[in-house]
């Protein structure tokens, strides 16, 4: 196993929250937006308790561990 | 049609399928594009971009699925906002955006676990709380800029970090998460600056 599904949603929460809702609005033809995104939500809530040992996206070191 | 990626006042080229429009000393990274359904698998390409373009140059990140009919219409919309838009980029240069949520170990939405008084749940509850925000202060010292996002953990928050101060932060999460055993502290990033292009505000 090397990127367990909980890791990968740890980082998709804070995705789609940059992405959807940071960055500059450049007033533009069209702005796409997801429609599936209350159930990310959704399914990252039910994984609260799964996510005690993920590690972070790429360069951060483990934070569930213990000092 | 093209897709926007990134604003930026640094020249370099971007590498194809990327290319850059100038405008009033800024430029507007993008890449060709039509109109698509936004998935997951979009929302991670469009980052694995913008990450690389951060790697070489300081950038405000664009909102994902910003689409344009060409590129005079691009340049045309950046010269609108051309003040404010180099406003924000020397307020992110040189800084990278970190996630920080914490939350309570055990699930929120479980019942009180037996033998525990509504009351004690209720005041461990209070516990939480309190010890995620004062996790806060420390970390909002360490950065350049802090914003508290609404969400269900104890503490959403996105700090703007000096590269130069990134380890310093890392190490201070990693002490919090020690010192904090009945909570976890997530740490995402290094991000491009996501929560500060439009002006984070500070708390």
């Amino acid at each position: 196993m090397s990127t367990s599904l909980a890791e990968r949603d740890v980082a998709l929460v804070d995705l789609v929250d940059r992405l959807l809702g940071g960055g500059v609005v450049i007033a533009g033809d069209i702005t796409l937006s997801v429609a599936d995104v209350d159930l990310v939500y959704v399914s990252l809530r039910a994984l609260v308790t799964s996510v005690a040992t993920a590690e972070e996206k790429q360069l951060l070191p483990r934070m569930g561990d213990a000092l | 049609m093209i897709e926007l990626y990134a604003i930026t006042d640094d020249a370099t080229p971007p590498d194809p399928p990327l290319r850059a429009v100038r405008s009033d000393g800024l430029s507007a990274l993008y890449a060709p594009s039509e109109p698509h359904e936004a998935t997951i698998d979009e929302l991670r390409r469009h980052e694995a971009v913008v990450e690389a373009l951060m790697e070489s140059r300081d950038l405000l990140p664009v909102r994902f699925g910003t689409l344009l009919a060409d590129e005079r219409a691009a340049a045309r919309a950046v010269a609108e906002r051309s003040e404010e838009l180099a406003a924000s980029l020397d307020r992110v240069r040189g800084a990278v955006e970190l996630a920080v949520r914490v939350h309570a170990r055990r699930r929120d939405a479980d019942p009180p676990p037996r033998g525990v008084s509504g009351r004690d749940y209720m005041s461990g509850k209070a516990r939480d709380t309190e010890a995620a925000r004062a996790m806060h202060e420390p970390l909002a010292q360490l950065a350049r800029e802090n914003v508290i996002r609404p969400g269900p953990e104890l503490l959403r928050a996105a700090y703007l970090v000096d590269r130069s101060a990134l380890d310093r932060f890392v190490a201070l999460v990693r002490r919090l998460q020690g010192a904090n055993p009945e909570l976890d502290v997530l740490c995402t990033g290094p991000w491009p600056p996501y929560s500060f292009a439009e002006g984070g505000r500070s708390s």
